[in-house]
């Protein structure tokens, strides 16, 4: 634990790394180079489902500069299948590249190798390619019946998994209930979409049959395993590193494109490198899974929750990596702060023509975060109760802390009431609301939004024992190394690659203050370098995840190094342990500050004049450790688990007015009360919430993947997949609360999502407190002003 | 005037952060193809290669510009000026001083367009407003900070006047 006397973690202390960033100094993937290097383009499918009759390169591969030319046969020849971290029953060998059948638009089938990209993408023109297509399906819901275009035909079925968990007496609820509120929402595709698309550079050493990868993928961890397995290479002789990443959010992996470029190096003895551009990140990188459910929501007349059953389909595409995710993740989240007994959950993972679903800013959240809230606001409008205090009678409070859910999630600590209500004070509650009847007998048209959320932070991967049936990866993890040179600067690295959460700086103010020295002194390593940052299979940034495994790591590291230091500095000053402090960078006798020796002076005893050091002391000061979260357990038996660890919440408070000539929806004040425990650096934590805020607001307005029935993306670009631009978007104004988490060890929870995972609700019902009076309740996602205006009458 | 072949190597001279540049480029290239792989200029990124996110924002002869849409060979004697060129040597602007200040980025991707768009809407409109200044930025996608710390960073930046 940081001491008492901690000087740095708590202050908003400018990035360092931002220095680099605002003259143009960061080092993105597209940045490096390699000598003789290569550049590859990948051909992908025009077609959301074809047999590949016949794939001649022979023209391509004949073209000056090209070096290479690899098709999926290749492919399927020279690596292995790509192991998926969920192996359901979709479990059919998917390799780098499409071998006899494409299954969604921009599925790659043929990579080439040239001297440049210009020349590999013209070779791309010359690769023929015979199709015969065949019939796609776009829809989840027509995916998983009889007759049905199949994925794989070879598995029967385009569903990879379908189960119904229930958690207490559910029928009896909905029997004995005053009523029971029924609705179906549904959720668009979307993607948090980062402005670096994704890359690599692959290089092989025949001498050591050994690949190196520079990548800005942000879960190196599972990337090696799987890159090793599909190569037939150990893990020994794979070295992957991230340089800066351009914001990941959940999207920056596909190891496919990484085996790509490995074997293309591999058939030409050169490096290679590919970088995404914006239409295939949009094509064929990663959506969020689109979804239908429908709720069930029983209540007492008072409006008490008594039971919420759900059925929920989520449309993976071709996603063979990680189906069943967003399930899991929703299941783990579906109480959404309320204390509700009796919970069923029924749901299935459909595979369709469509780009592989994948991880995506709160993973599942945000839509069952939209379905719950958007219940919420209707069953208030039912019961004639402000939607607010409908929400008040209902959460979990903060003396029933820690509280476990039904299905087994557990809230660590919070005061929710108390969230709302600051949110309610910050944004004027009871003013919007007597404006708004103003405004109403005017014409115009404001509505207010509320919506709440929990927010956990880490993944227990043991949760895929639901879907597997047997338990592979668990538990929540990170690793850390720091190291105090001989010049007594210290240096440490982390198995999470920073993909702009500022690491550079948090990470040294926690050092800082375990050793007592200051942020400056201590450098934290850029990115990720397998060969030299201490990792684990989990490792990597994902999940919200720094402050509950990540954090553990560093203070775990920092403290042997901390109490080795001190060992030294007693042994040199003949006096005991317990009798010393580091602070100001030195070892000082508690009350005698004269007395001291500086960390440069133990670091010399440590590395050079290691006679010098209590007998049994090894020398050197470098402390590797990794930290468990505490919380994550294998499933129980009854079928019980914490999927996401350490609950942080946030209230979101949003004024709309709807202009009613135009259907335009303009957001005129947006308030965000979050807690996410204690922050470590408010600058970083307060960006972090204005971010994620817009990614919900995005996806509530103005974000969505359209497909026509043929299976063709209708909105590949950014002139037609539209993200918030700063005219769109007000000020997001944030308060918080401060209530430590009693599992991690600074008191720290998870911030990336809190934004993201109740902004869609939260605007969505804005929307329809507006149109109320006409009847409009709003049930899918983006509400666009064509919509409004046809709610409006427009035709 | 027959239209180049687009591998076909024309002569360009223009300049870059006040320095003379003559190359020999293909038609094809692109103006950040031209800075980034032949002159080592990374500071400018792209980010989609059409013209709709900003991130490889320079000025052309004082006025904002997209270097993913133009070729450099369309630019003879032009004055173009990068995120290098708007750092002075050994320290930061005060523009790139108040970015950092309020933490106006995460990633760090969009942040040089970002900053050469605002150095072009601050050598317009001294001290703008917030509307101004969202208006200004609004052909920069930033994906991280939902804009809410560039926005305070302009108006820190901006002369006194500028109203919040």
């Amino acid at each position: 634990m940081s001491e008492p006397g901690g000087r740095w973690v708590g202050a908003a202390l400018p990035l360092k790394e931002d220095a680099r960033f605002v003259a143009g100094r960061g080092r993105f993937l597209d940045d490096l180079g390699r000598p003789r290097l290569l550049h590859a383009a990948m051909l992908r499918s025009p077609h959301a489902h074809a047999r590949i009759v016949r794939l001649d390169a022979s023209a391509a591969a004949a073209m000056p500069g090209v070096l290479a030319v690899l098709t999926g046969a290749d492919a399927a020849a020279r690596s292995g299948p790509i192991r998926p971290l969920i192996p359901t029953t979709a479990a059919v060998p998917d390799y780098c590249l499409a071998v006899d059948r494409v299954r969604y638009v921009g599925e790659p089938i043929a990579a080439v190798a040239a001297v440049d990209r210009a020349t590999a993408e013209d070779a791309l023109e010359r690769l023929r390619v015979e199709y015969e297509p065949l019939p796609a399906v776009v829809d989840p819901e027509a995916a998983m019946r009889a007759g049905a275009p199949l994925l794989y035909p070879e598995l029967g079925t385009n569903v990879v998994w379908h189960d119904a968990l229930t958690y207490g007496d559910v029928d009896g609820a909905l029997a004995r209930a005053d009523g029971v509120l029924r609705e179906r929402f549904a959720i668009q595709r979307y993607a948090s979409t980062p402005l670096e698309t994704f890359g690599a550079i692959a290089e092989y050493d025949p001498g050591t049959d050994a690949f190196e990868f520079w990548t800005n993928d942000q879960r190196p961890g599972l990337t090696i395993s799987i890159l090793a397995a599909s190569l037939g290479v150990p893990q020994s002789r794979v070295r992957l590193h991230c340089p800066d990443i351009g914001g990941a959010f959940g999207n920056k992996r596909r190891p496919a494109y990484l085996l790509v470029c490995a074997l293309l190096a591999r058939a030409t003895g050169r490096p290679v490198k590919w970088v995404e551009d914006r239409i295939e990140n949009l094509t064929a990188l990663m959506h969020a899974c689109n979804g239908v459910m429908d709720v069930e929501l029983a209540y007492r007349a008072d409006g008490t929750l008594l039971a919420l059953s759900v059925r929920d389909v989520a449309d993976e595409g071709k996603n063979l990596l990680t189906p069943t995710q967003h399930n899991l993740i929703k299941l783990g989240n579906i109480a959404n702060g309320y204390r509700i007994p009796a919970v069923r959950y029924e749901a299935w993972s459909v595979l369709t023509n469509k780009c592989p679903s994948g991880a995506n800013r709160g993973i599942g959240k945000p839509f069952m975060c939209f379905a719950v809230e958007r219940a919420m606001t209707l069953l208030a409008r039912r019961l004639g109760l402000d939607p607010a205090e409908l929400r008040l009678r209902n959460y979990v409070t903060a003396d029933q802390m820690p509280y476990t859910t039904p299905t087994g999630a557990e809230y660590d600590s919070g005061d929710y009431p108390a969230t709302l209500r600051r949110a309610l004070e910050r944004f004027d509650y009871a003013g919007w609301r007597a404006e708004q009847a103003r405004a109403r007998a005017a014409g115009r048209l404001l509505g207010i939004g509320i919506a709440t959320s929990v927010e956990p932070a880490g993944t227990n991967l043991a949760s895929y024992e639901l879907v597997t049936g047997r338990r592979a990866a668990s538990g929540s993890a990170e690793a850390a190394m720091v190291r105090v040179e001989p010049d007594g600067q210290v240096r440490v690295s982390l198995g999470d690659p920073s993909s702009g959460q500022g690491y550079e700086t948090v990470v040294a103010q926690i050092v800082a203050d375990e050793l007592g020295v200051t942020p400056e002194a201590v450098s934290v390593a850029r990115g990720f370098d397998s060969a030299t940052t201490p990792w684990l299979y989990l490792s990597g940034n994902y999940s919200n995840k720094f402050s509950v495994t990540d954090v553990g790591a560093v203070v775990g590291a920092a403290a042997r190094v901390r109490a080795k230091l001190l060992r030294i500095a007693a042994h040199r000053l003949e006096i005991d342990v317990g009798d010393l402090e580091l602070r100001d960078g030195a070892a000082v006798v508690r009350g005698a500050p004269d007395r001291r020796l500086a960390i440069a002076e133990l670091a010399r005893t440590a590395y050079a004049d290691v006679l010098g050091l209590p007998p049994g002391e090894d020398p050197g000061l470098e402390a590797h450790h990794i930290h468990q979260n505490p919380l994550a357990r294998p499933v129980d038996a009854d079928r019980r688990v914490r999927s996401q660890l350490v609950f942080a919440n946030a209230a979101h408070c949003c004024l709309v007015e709807i202009d009613p000539r135009t259907g335009r929806i303009a957001l005129r004040t947006y308030v965000v009360v979050h807690d996410c425990g204690r922050e470590l650096n408010p600058l970083i934590v307060e960006g972090m919430v204005h971010g994620s805020t817009v990614h919900g607001i995005g996806a509530a307005l103005l974000e969505e993947f359209r497909y026509d029935e043929t299976g063709q993306l209708l909105t590949s670009t950014f002139m037609d997949y539209l993200k918030p631009t700063a005219a769109d978007v007000p000020t997001i104004e944030v308060d918080r609360l401060e209530h430590p988490s009693p599992v991690t060890p600074l008191g720290a929870k998870g911030v990336g999502e809190g934004g993201s995972i109740p902004g869609p609700a939260a605007v969505a019902n804005a929307v329809e407190d507006a149109l109320a009076h006409l009847g409009v309740v709003v049930r899918s996602l983006p509400i666009t002003p064509e919509q409004v205006w046809r709610w409006l009458g427009g035709s | 005037m027959t239209p180049a072949a687009p591998a076909e190597r024309l002569r360009v001279r223009l300049t870059v952060n006040g320095e003379t540049v003559e190359r020999e480029v293909e038609a094809r290239r692109s103006l950040a193809d031209l800075l980034r792989d032949d002159l080592g200029l990374t500071g400018t990124h792209v980010g989609c290669e059409h013209g709709v996110c900003g991130a490889c924002t320079v000025l052309v002869d004082g006025r904002s510009a997209r270097s993913c849409l133009l070729l450099a060979v369309q630019l003879p004697g032009a004055r173009v000026t990068t995120i290098e060129g708007l750092t002075p040597p050994g320290g930061l602007s005060p523009l790139q001083e108040a970015f950092r200040a309020c933490h106006a980025m995460q990633c760090g991707f969009c942040t040089p367009g970002m900053i050469v768009a605002s150095t072009e809407l601050l050598a317009a409109t001294p001290a703008p407003d917030e509307a101004a200044i969202r208006e200004a930025l609004a052909g920069n996608l930033c994906m991280c900070t939902g804009y809410v710390n560039i926005v305070r960073a302009v108006i820190r930046a901006a002369a006194p006047g500028g109203r919040p």
